[in-house]
């Protein structure tokens, strides 16, 4: 990429802890020798903020975080093929509240599980490849929509098993699709990026009511009838190397960028062309360097007001990002003399004062600030 | 801009203290400019944080608000499986973490699901289209994920071209547009100032200028640019040229595929204008019937009845009006009977208004009469918006309406400047009384003549008017003389006179290509060119003016109408060529988008297409005059001529067709077949389409049974099934079972070039899956991401389908087609016919099953396989 105009610098992050708030380490769990590629907290209802849930192999685990560092495995869930690989999972609900958890990996079949009954609820098979990331709408949660190897994005009601829309043709991606976010606000805006290099901004808004009629479709989900949405409304190859994560920050994207060695997250404001609708332009704000992690499939994780986000490393270090303070300050910088393994991902809890971190060893840390 | 007073101070010190001075200048700008960026970058963050902060607090709200109760209390499972104590202190860095192994005893099982074949998400076509070209891989990096390593490969293909790092524009940011524009004011244009900015920016100093030259027009001609854009995104109207809006037309329409923005052939092809033009469609006049109510043969015959009446007016016998008018209405009311369901919008108004004078003289005051000039207006507009639903009952209809608004509108006097208003752009009342008389003594005089028929329809009109004028004086209410009669003609038949006048360049323009193409038919032009714009009456009296006006046929009297038409022709040539240049410029972007000039790529088509397995070669039309000779590039190019070449018929290398006639093209004794092509009805003698049983009138038929050589073009395709093969991963499959030599359907794709395919067929190997397919010599199909389900269809040695390369109206298809007998619901395979040396492991054939490989008939069709 080209070098900086003046009067569009970034402001860019230093790498010295404000040591805001400091977090230590209050247990870790073992959970086998496969590597866990995501954990997350419950953000969709309320009185479940305290509980996560993580996936490696075949394996989709619940747990509860509780005081004194206590964690409470609650379920477990084996796929019964042995060679799927769960890379992402995400907490959803249906109509009437009752929590689900959905997740996907090297099959390309999304699972939606129904955890009040510990049953699987449906199977979603569609996907021409392995699964990358799904995200549920926060202000429907019965909407989610899953990020492929198949170069496609997809929108599913988990509710009736319906895939509503695919994002996918003229105008999509070139190449494996890696992270997909819904906007907090905005309803039929999703944020998509992945090996294209390129974050494209996509519009459901034309075709909301497709989602409206997944709701109340009772025939068999495979005759409903799928759009394809095929023009993004916007796309940005500000990147030039691959993006393996993204999430908004109410109208601005944070998007992870891979570098030569280090990696960095960047905040930027799209800016769309008025004549030619598609193009469109990005004007990076911030940085917030991330170093040694210039491995494949990071990703980071804020908490729920999106006042912080805490990313790992290839050595199994955490950063954790002031994400609205301009310019960025780092918090913390959490290490562990045996934390060694790359992190693959991280969980921040509801009001940031717990960081779950899960590892390529198999291994979840928790870390919990320290009251001051 | 800020500071403005030690801006100018130091400007009268900087003759002395020269460069200097300029680089502690250009400093300090910079530094402001990037201060002023923090700051606004703060803004924007702390703008952002409140919007974030309003959507969490809508998130929390729809988090809390479930109040779901579900079997267990404490929400997950009434007893955790297991409880992993911690260390509530937390532990420091070096502390020893003793890590709790998770072992559970109970885990649910997730039951087993059927994979589905890996694929990539495609879209369906169902036509071929050209790449688009942001879709080249050429020159790009591409990304692996090593499944084996847990990090990403990056394939670059720097190794073998070189990539052109296209000397990309460098887009000015609003700090360096600043910067530049406050040394340039200050500093003036020096070649020092000059080289010190572009050093300072690190671009070209030509570029410095360019942008200070485009800035000093922005801030300049702010308002002009502004102007200038808004005109640029009207459509187009009727104010523009046709030239003008024939240049979109000729740059977005595909002549070969007859719709705008072709996928296939793209934007701005070049435009080949046939040398032979088809003669006039001319018929004769005396048997033709009628074309609608406005044609001028109809006002021929009303002319006779209405002439009567104009006499009987001028005479002025008061007592006769209303009979007089009963007649018009009458012959009226006749005409509809003789023309039934072509009733016109003017028509029925017309209807009413004769109906309406009635009242008007039985009550005879001044204030209804305000009334009608409005009702009149009033219907005339309904009428208009109706159009053709007014019919006799309607018509009726508001005639009781009038009457009531009659009633009630007497106290209601509409104003008379709403009048004026809705009557601009008509002639001044004076030109128009004096012309009248004008027009009535024309009429006089050439009641006899029978070429004057539009004449005597506005005569007709100008007797309406005269009825009213009568009346009116009557009444003594001279002053709203002018408001009746405009808001007549507003609403009224339009006569001759004012309609020529408002004929608008694009309609004059229309109205010549009409001649052009229809000859002296004014029926055909009005129905075909001017539809909506202009009627049949109005064509015929313009047709007949504007050729009195040429000197040869100078009869005509009416010098005023030689006068207007000649104005605004001049007008015409004014307009004309200031507005295309916008147009063609927007085309011209289009080009660039779409730009299909693929230069040939001998080197790498000769290395696919040697051997005996000619490849096809891709067909342009060309654009000679009468005969193509040497330097036709279709001759030269080895392509026949075809039907959207230039050349005339006669042409000796256009491809003629066949004369079939009972063999059904089916075989290759047609040269049709034989030379790879479907017929074409166009050019065929014996090949056609039906589209019904003849009550339609289409065309008759030629041949005995229908041509069976245009199965690609009429999509005569068989329904293909998707679903898992028996061999590997996903397979075609057949409906319904068909016989040997069925077309079965097409295989579609993107249409790229052949050093495209090359780097595609590189990423698709390492995919292992290809979906390329040689068409010609220029492009090879890719199915990978836009295509149809045939592309499923799987490779075998011993296979039940063919696929083919037919010339289909001059564009090159793959036809997929039943090798033998097959048989419902059964797997469908072709030979990819990869060369021996080229074919991946998979598809080589079995050692000892050599079959007959050069005994292939050369016109089928191979995949592409890149090197």
């Amino acid at each position: 990429m080209a070098r900086t105009a003046i009067g569009c610098e970034p402001l860019v992050g230093s790498l010295t802890p404000s040591k805001k708030r400091e977090y230590r380490v209050t247990n870790k769990l073992q959970e086998g020798k496969r590597p866990l590629y995501a954990v997350v907290f419950n953000f969709i209802d309320s009185r479940y903020f305290n509980v996560f849930a993580t996936v490696g192999g075949n394996r989709v685990t619940v747990y509860q975080c509780l005081e004194g560092g206590v964690i409470a495995a609650l379920q477990s869930y084996v796929d019964e093929d042995k060679e799927e690989s769960f890379y992402t999972v995400s907490w959803a609900c249906n109509v009437d509240g009752i929590p689900f958890l959905v997740a996907g990996g090297i099959n390309g079949i999304i699972r939606v599980i129904d955890v009040s009954n510990e049953k699987l609820h449906k199977s979603f098979v569609g996907h021409g490849d392995s699964i990358n990331e799904i995200r549920t709408q926060p202000l429907k949660p019965s909407l989610v929509v899953s990020a492929s190897k198949d170069e496609s994005v997809r929108l599913w009601n988990v509710q009736t098993g319906i895939c509503i829309l695919i994002f996918a043709g003229a105008g999509g991606h070139r190449n494996e699709v890696l992270s997909v976010d819904f906007h907090p606000s905005d309803i039929y805006r999703i944020a998509s990026c992945g090996m294209d290099n390129t974050v494209k901004i996509w519009s459901m808004k034309e075709f909301w009511t497709y989602v409206e009629k997944s709701f109340t479709w009772t025939d068999l989900p495979s005759k409903f009838p799928t759009k394809y949405v095929q023009f993004p409304v916007f796309i940005a190859s500000v990147h030039s190397n691959y993006v393996d994560c993204n999430r908004w920050l109410g109208d601005f994207i944070l998007s992870k960028v891979k570098l030569s060695v280090d990696n960095e997250i960047v905040l930027w404001e799209p800016k769309m062309k008025e004549q030619s609708p598609g193009e469109g332009t990005a004007d990076i704000l911030q940085k917030y360097p991330v170093p040694e992690c210039d491995i494949w499939f990071i990703k980071f994780s804020c908490d729920f007001h999106y006042n912080a986000a805490a990313i790992g490393n290839r050595e199994g270090k955490i950063f954790v990002w002031e994400l609205q303070s301009s310019p960025p300050v780092l918090i913390a910088r959490l290490s562990h003399a045996q934390s060694k393994s790359p992190i693959r991902q991280t969980a921040m809890s509801y009001d940031g004062s717990t960081i779950l971190s899960c590892c390529e060893d198999g291994a979840i840390w928790r870390w919990d600030a320290i009251p001051t | 801009m800020v500071s403005r007073a030690s801006d100018s101070s130091s400007k009268s010190r900087q003759s002395n203290d020269g460069l200097g001075n300029l680089t502690y200048k250009l400093n300090q700008l910079k530094k402001q400019v990037q201060a002023e960026r923090v700051v606004s970058v703060k803004d924007k963050i702390e703008k952002n944080r409140k919007k974030i902060e309003n959507d969490i607090s809508q998130l929390l709200s729809t988090t809390s608000r479930k109040s779901v109760i579900f079997a267990m209390d404490n929400g997950f499972g009434n007893m955790p499986l297991c409880k992993y104590s911690g260390f509530p202190q937390g532990l420091g860095d070096r502390d020893y973490v003793n890590s709790h192994e998770v072992v559970l005893s109970t885990s649910s099982k997730l039951s087993h699901v059927q994979k589905i074949p890996p694929y990539t998400t495609w879209i369906f076509l169902d036509k071929n289209q050209r790449m688009a070209e942001d879709q080249s891989v050429v020159g790009r990096r591409r990304i692996y994920y090593d499944q084996h390593g847990s990090e990403a490969l990056v394939c670059s293909d720097s190794e073998e071209d070189i990539i052109e790092p296209e000397e990309e524009k460098h887009e000015f940011s609003d700090g360096e547009d600043r910067i530049l524009w406050t040394v340039f004011e200050e500093h003036g244009l020096g070649e020092e100032v000059i080289n010190a900015v572009s050093q300072f920016i690190g671009i070209a100093t030509s570029e410095v200028q360019d942008r200070y030259s485009t800035l000093k027009e922005k801030y300049d001609g702010k308002n002009l640019k502004e102007f200038e854009d808004a005109g640029h995104e009207r459509g187009i109207a009727l104010e523009k040229s046709l030239s003008a809006a024939l240049d979109s037309f000729d740059n977005l329409f595909c002549r070969r595929c007859l719709l705008f923005d072709c996928r296939l052939h793209g934007c701005s092809q070049t435009l080949i204008n046939p040398s032979e033009k088809q003669p006039y469609w001319s018929e004769y006049e005396d048997d033709r019937k009628p074309c609608s109510n406005h044609c001028y043969l109809q006002a021929f015959s009303l002319s006779l009845s209405l002439s009567a009446a104009v006499q009987d007016t001028v005479e002025g016998s008061a007592g006769n009006i209303s009979s007089i008018i009963t007649n018009t209405e009458g012959t009226l009311l006749h005409c509809n009977a003789e023309v039934p369901g072509a009733h016109s919008d003017i028509m029925a108004g017309e209807r009413c208004n004769s109906k309406r004078v009635l009242p008007v003289t039985s009550e005879a005051v001044d204030s209804s009469e305000v009334a009608i000039g409005n009702e009149n207006t009033d219907t005339s507009m309904q009428s208009l918006g109706k159009r053709k639903a007014l019919e006799l009952n309607d018509s009726v209809k508001v005639f009781d309406e009038i009457e009531e608004s009659l009633n009630k509108k007497q106290k209601k006097l509409l104003p008379l400047d709403v009048l004026t208003a809705s009557s601009d752009g008509i002639p001044r009342p004076d030109t128009k009384s004096g012309h009248h008389v004008g027009a009535i003594n024309d009429n006089e005089l050439q009641m006899t003549s029978k070429n004057t028929i539009k004449k005597s329809v506005s005569a007709k009109v100008v007797s309406h008017n005269n009825i009213e004028h009568n009346i009116m004086d009557g009444a003594k209410d001279v002053n709203k003389e002018p408001e009746m009669k405009q808001s007549f003609s507003k609403g009224e038949l339009p006569e001759g006179v004012l309609c020529s006048s408002e004929w608008k360049p694009i309609e004059k323009e229309l109205y010549l290509k009409g001649v052009e193409i229809f000859g002296r038919n004014s029926c055909l032009i009005a129905r075909n060119l001017l539809s909506g714009l202009k009627t049949c009456m109005e064509v015929s009296t313009y047709m007949r003016d504007s050729s009195s006006s040429m000197p040869h046929k100078s009869v005509a009297p009416s010098s005023f109408l030689e006068e207007t038409v000649k104005v605004d022709t001049d007008y015409a040539e004014q307009e004309m060529p200031a507005r295309p240049r916008l147009l063609r410029r927007r085309g011209r972007a289009r080009k660039l988008k779409y730009s299909w000039k693929s230069a040939g790529h001998p080197s790498i088509w000769k290395r696919i297409a040697d051997g005996k397995n000619q490849s096809c070669k891709q067909y342009t039309p060309c654009g000679c005059q009468s005969m193509c000779g040497k330097q036709c590039p279709c001759l030269h190019n080895g392509t026949c001529c075809e039907k959207y070449c230039g050349c005339s018929k006669s042409c000796k290398n256009r491809f003629r067709g066949c004369h079939c006639a009972k063999s059904q093209c089916r075989s290759r004794q047609c040269p049709c077949f034989a030379a790879g092509r479907e017929c074409d009805p166009d050019v065929c003698r014996n090949c056609w389409v039906s589209c019904g049983d003849g009550s339609l009138g289409e065309p008759p038929k030629r041949g005995d049974g229908q041509c069976g050589n245009m199965r690609l073009l009429l999509r005569q395709q068989q329904r293909i099934l998707l679903a898992k093969s028996d061999v590997a991963g996903w397979g075609a499959f057949l409906k319904n079972s068909v016989s040997k030599n069925d077309y079965l359907g097409e295989y579609t794709g993107e249409l790229i070039s052949h050093r495209e395919a090359d780097k595609r067929g590189k990423i698709y190997d390492r995919a292992n899956s290809s979906f390329l397919f040689d068409l010609n010599d220029q492009y090879v199909l890719d199915a990978y991401r836009k295509g149809d389900k045939l592309k499923f269809a799987n490779h075998s040695s011993n296979p039940n389908c063919f696929a083919k390369v037919m010339l289909v109206a001059g564009d090159h298809r793959v036809g997929i087609f039943a090798k033998e007998h097959i048989e419902a619901s059964e797997e469908l395979f072709y030979d990819y016919r990869y060369g021996p040396d080229q074919a991946p492991a998979w598809a080589r054939k079995p050692e000892g099953s050599k079959r007959e490989d050069s005994s292939v008939s050369q016109g089928r069709a191979k995949k592409h396989q890149s090197h």
